[in-house]
């Protein structure tokens, strides 16, 4: 039990079973400060299952056990974490809680099997979970709800087996297993009827690969066919960079709009659109200034806690709810005030690392246990390196023909498919130039065996690490499937390389090999 | 002002008590802890619903 920032032994809280011994004493101030967060955790958790609704849900839909589990979540995201660092961690991951409790609460009241509100499900548009929500920036009265997001996205996140009961069902009805486990874990939910039923129509996209037009199709097929709830394929081109497509992606757009607007009544608010278009921009300041400050000796938002942040900011918020830029500048208060102090997040800083690749979604705090255990610092990762363009956000003639083209480019750069879509030039080439802005020595390379677009390119990858210099430590992984291979064989792939390239000891020993094949 | 001062220090009591409950929770991980044995029963409950599985 000690104050000072890696003086614990944090694998020691580790048990054989789902949960941790028991959680951290941080000296005084900053124990009460995250005792007062996880108060208000139970408080969110509290309000929500209070509703009849809501516990009818519990009982109904098997995914809704994996969030039992989200006071553990924050603990697995804040390990070892003291003072500012954790302040900001709480700031991201309880906003994030908030906002998923508010999701579930608006998809069990639409839900034909659970709320059945009519008049709000009018209200709704489903959107896919690894989807831009742009297109609903101009929709003030409708709301854009994510169904796979809770059902299949959280879940994994909350719980690392929460998707196999699901994987296994669409393997069962001949889904091949070896695409994506993301979108068969959806196709799953669709298939076993654990999927809410609401909307006046979907936007489904192919923003992130193969895998999920895979998902969308078993999906929409249920959806159109069986709900009655039409869905629109937004179609985003692949090789975004290229200006002689992007025509065609603003086109993709006004065709999105013009269906939610046929299908909902709702006419587009273009007021309503810039406002939006003004937080977006200022989040993506913000962002800016954040990796402005890893490129330095002292990073201040950085890791998991960032990953998650701006994929739930850019992609699912995408400047819709002005309580992320509330967030966002007390992130940055927080930041700039342990950066004036030249503050670190951990005891040793060893080594700078940009992490590539798509992160192995059951052990998303993996990038705590890198810093917590080796002393790598996750400056930054391929999930948080989105566009940072500003858009037009002045209501003018030009600016709303401009705007297409802007909702068009969040489209195409949506998390994830701006570095796996777009050719080598934006998954391999800009990976080096990130290492030579942030001073990178060593490039953490997740390896997801599905995702074959990122698999393409492996043999190139370690060609051009070894012609600069630069360490590559490979880790493979199945996305949502730890039965493939596990957290500890996660864990090992970069103990073995540590070890054997780098001759060095861990930091903290205790977390080198560690109980948690049965944790949430 | 003595029911006053009465109803104070029993309100601070209360207080006292709630924190020291919550507090033990929240620091032996109490909550994970109940939250970890309830979930098998909700899985054998999910197992017996009924469900129009189909592709």
């Amino acid at each position: 039990m000690a104050k000072a920032i890696g003086a614990d032994r944090l694998g020691d809280f580790y048990t054989n079973g789902k949960v941790r011994k028991r959680r951290e004493w941080r000296g005084l101030a900053d124990t009460m400060y995250d005792y007062s967060r996880w108060l208000f955790i139970m408080l969110t958790l509290g309000k929500f299952i209070i509703k009849p609704r809501n516990v009818k849900a519990m009982f109904r839909y098997r995914w809704m056990a994996n969030y039992l589990a989200v006071p553990m979540m924050v603990d697995r995201h804040t390990q070892g974490l003291r003072q500012e660092y954790l302040r900001i961690a709480h700031i991201e991951q309880d906003l994030v809680v908030e906002d998923v409790a508010k999701l579930l609460d608006s998809l069990f009241r639409g839900d034909r099997r659970i709320g059945n509100d009519k008049e709000f499900s009018k209200k709704v548009v489903l959107v896919d979970e690894n989807e831009m929500t742009a297109v609903m920036m101009g929709f003030p009265t409708l709301k854009g709800l994510s169904r796979e997001t809770v059902s299949s996205y959280i879940p994994v996140l909350l719980n690392q087996k929460a998707a196999c009961h699901y994987i296994d069902v669409a393997q069962e009805f001949g889904l091949a297993g070896d695409v994506c486990p993301m979108p068969e874990m959806e196709a799953g939910v669709s298939i076993d009827d654990d999927a809410p039923v609401l909307g006046a129509c979907a936007i489904q996209c192919n923003t992130t690969c193969d895998g999920s037009l895979l998902g969308n199709g078993v999906i929409s097929k249920r959806l159109e066919l069986e709900d009655g709830i039409p869905c629109f394929q937004l179609a985003a081109p692949l090789r975004h960079r290229e200006d002689d497509v992007q025509e065609y992606a603003a086109q993709e757009i006004r065709n999105a709009i013009a269906f939610i607007e046929k299908h909902t009544g709702e006419k587009w608010d273009w007021k309503y659109y810039f406002e939006c278009a003004k937080r977006v921009n200022f989040s993506t300041a913000q962002r800016l200034s954040w990796l402005e400050m890893s490129k330095t000796d002292y990073p201040q938002v950085f890791g998991s806690n960032l990953a998650l942040y701006t994929e739930t900011n850019y992609m699912a918020i995408c400047g819709k709810v002005p309580a992320f830029v509330k967030a966002d500048k007390k992130i940055s208060a927080l930041a700039e005030r342990a950066f004036r102090a030249k503050k670190r997040a951990a005891r040793e800083y060893r080594h700078r690392a940009i992490v590539w690749g798509v992160q192995s979604h059951f052990y998303m705090d993996f990038l705590v246990w890198l810093l917590n255990c080796w002393g790598i610092v996750p400056l930054t990762d391929m999930l948080s390196m989105v566009s940072t363009k500003v858009i037009a956000e002045e209501d003018t003639p030009e600016n709303r023909e401009q705007a297409y083209y802007d909702m068009a480019w969040l489209t195409e750069n949506m998390i994830m498919r701006n570095r796996t879509h777009g050719g080598y030039k934006v998954l391999l080439d800009e990976l080096w130039e990130f290492c030579e802005q942030f001073n990178a020595d060593m490039v953490i390379l997740w390896e997801h065996m599905s995702c074959k677009a990122l698999d393409g390119l492996h043999g190139q990858f370690e060609e051009m690490s070894r012609a600069r210099g630069i360490h590559l430590v490979w880790v493979g992984h199945d996305l949502f499937d730890p039965r493939v291979i596990s957290r500890q064989g996660v864990r090992d792939q970069v103990n073995n390389y540590m070890r054997t390239v780098f001759r060095e000891e861990p930091i903290d020993p205790s977390l080198e090999i560690l109980p948690d094949e049965d944790s949430w | 002002m003595c029911k006053v001062k009465k109803l104070l220090v029993k309100l601070l009591l209360v207080l006292l008590a709630l924190f020291a409950v919550t507090f033990t929770v929240y620091f032996f991980n109490l909550d994970m802890k109940l939250t970890a044995a309830i979930e098998p029963l909700l899985q054998k409950h999910y197992d017996r619903i009924e469900r129009d599985t189909h592709i």
